[in-house]
């Protein structure tokens, strides 16, 4: 028995043509089915389980405003970057320093061939500015490729804060952090804020399956290093079926055992970019079987309804949650006990979500957590809750087969070009079956 | 530990009732915390004056602490 909950705008995973198509309830799934006149019918499940897909919602008011670069007149998500019809601010742009990698994963959504030349100084610098100019201001996240291979990565750190970037954070995989103890020491006096680690699971199986090697003890090898510098470390995990759904809450515990420097983990199911067989199909981990994995895997240590869905993004983008861990090691959870879901400005939910973000994924002063007995409540309060703040949120990346306009429209995060084009970020990964891209400029090997 | 936030120019008047505000004790709930803090407080309307040091300090500090992206 299925029902049509919504109809939607998505593409043709064959030949990326913009197409109808419906969002069926199936059960406990929710299904996005569509098909091509060309190419025929498709179907992926894009939620599975509780919380419900109905009380799933978050509407925003359109934001229109800042510079647009593009027309819209070839429509979504043909000329991307950003139209006239995009109803959402950047919050954190995107910056590629490079596209080369010093890891050859099995899944990586990122160009990591190598082949392009990398942003010079001066273009980056330009960059940044135009980020700064165009949006206003906004959080920063420099990507690759691996960043970390240019040798000028602490240089380029101090670009950005220069041009005014206040939240700048790293995306990497993390080895040369592990090799090199200086590299997180000289990228925090630049003005890094934080890392994002890409963090797969706790042990060797996880990262052999999902990055061909055993990386477990060189992850911890960078966070020791993360921890002495004072950085930010936000645990990015990629979520596989039946490689790493098993390991949520023991991501997370590692995490809780190295505040006050790991001050999150980002779970980010895999999306499929990249060339795949005929015959392929898709399965996606869902964000409510993330949201019921952490409940149950915690026995009790965090609830599905601690999850609230975001004011900036689409709701059906991500989840998250904050809590403060007491000193008995509890978790209480931090923020309204349900969101309000009403219809917010857009804008408005952006801005707060700069500033929230930046607060709770930035490093914070490790030294002096004990707090003092001549303290009174409130002090003591704050002074746990700064060290010991711990955000659990995930967010799931849509490809050719679960691709809903309505949800690119409302994007966020913005990789930076440098024609100052500023391209939702699930766009510029889009690739068809056959890893045929529309926006990145070469196209890339087998990779998701 | 007192938690006491009285100013140290106490002559402060409420608007509303023309009273004096007088040291009183109210409760601050955050997120399943409770702090009793001094405050002064109108003896008539128990409106309490939050002084701006405690305002754009700790108080902000909590709230950010609470928000949800």
């Amino acid at each position: 028995m299925t029902d049509v909950l919504q109809r939607i705008e998505s593409v043709c995973p064959e030949c990326l043509a913009r197409i109808p198509a419906d969002l069926v309830r199936c059960g406990d799934r929710v299904l996005l089915e569509k098909s091509c006149p060309e190419h025929g019918p498709f179907s992926t499940t894009i939620w599975k389980g509780e919380p419900s897909f109905e009380s799933w919602i978050r509407p925003k008011v359109p934001y229109y405003g800042g510079e647009r670069q593009q027309t819209g007149k070839k429509g979504c998500p043909y000329d991307c970057g950003l139209c006239d019809r995009h109803t959402q601010r950047t919050c954190t742009a995107l910056v590629e320093v490079t596209s080369r990698c010093n890891l050859q994963c099995p899944v990586c959504f990122a160009d990591s061939g190598g082949a392009a030349t990398d942003p010079d100084l001066d273009s980056l610098s330009r960059m940044f500015a135009t980020i700064v100019k165009q949006t206003g201001g906004c959080n920063v996240q420099l990507s690759g490729g691996e960043p970390t291979v240019r040798k000028d990565l602490v240089h380029i750190v101090r670009l950005a804060k220069e041009a005014g970037i206040d939240f700048v954070q790293l995306n990497t995989n993390g080895l040369a952090l592990a090799t090199d103890k200086n590299l997180a020491l000289q990228l925090k006096e630049a003005g890094l804020s934080s890392v994002f680690l890409q963090f797969d699971g706790v042990d060797d199986t996880v990262c052999k399956e999902l990055r061909g090697r055993a990386l477990f003890t060189s992850k911890c090898q960078a966070i020791d290093n993360m921890c002495v510098a004072g950085l930010g470390i936000v645990l990015v995990p990629t979520l596989v079926r039946g490689v790493n759904l098993t390991q949520l809450w023991d991501i997370v515990r590692f995490g809780l055992d190295r505040q006050p420097h790991v001050r999150g983990v980002h779970f980010q199911p895999m999306s499929y970019f990249g060339r795949f067989p005929e015959k392929f199909t898709p399965d996606h981990v869902t964000l409510p079987e993330i949201m019921t994995g952490l409940a149950e895997q915690s026995g009790g240590g965090v609830h599905v309804d601690d999850f609230q869905p975001p004011g900036c993004e689409h709701a059906l983008c991500s989840f998250s949650a904050k809590y403060l861990m007491q000193d008995d090691g509890r978790l209480q959870r931090l923020g309204g006990s349900s969101c309000d879901c009403g219809p917010i400005p857009a804008e408005k939910g952006a801005l707060t979500s700069i500033g929230v973000t930046a607060r709770q994924w930035g490093g914070v002063d490790g030294t002096g957590t004990q707090s003092r007995e001549n303290e009174d409540d409130l002090s003591r309060f704050l002074s746990r809750a700064r060290t010991h703040t711990f955000s659990i949120s995930a967010m799931a990346f849509q490809d050719c087969w679960s691709l809903n306009l309505e949800r690119l429209q409302g994007c966020c995060i913005h990789v930076a070009q440098a024609d100052g084009r500023l391209i939702p970020f699930c766009s510029f990964n889009l690739t068809a079956r056959n890893g045929r891209s529309l926006h990145r400029p070469q196209p890339q090997k087998n990779a998701c | 530990m007192k938690l006491s936030f009285l100013p140290k120019d106490m002559d402060w008047t409420c608007e509303l009732c023309r009273q004096k505000l007088q040291p009183g004790f109210v409760e601050l709930h955050y997120a399943g915390n409770v702090f009793k803090v001094e405050l002064p407080v109108c003896p008539q309307c128990s409106r309490v004056l939050i002084p701006e040091e405690l305002a754009v300090g700790r108080i902000l500090e909590v709230e950010q602490l609470l928000e949800d992206k």
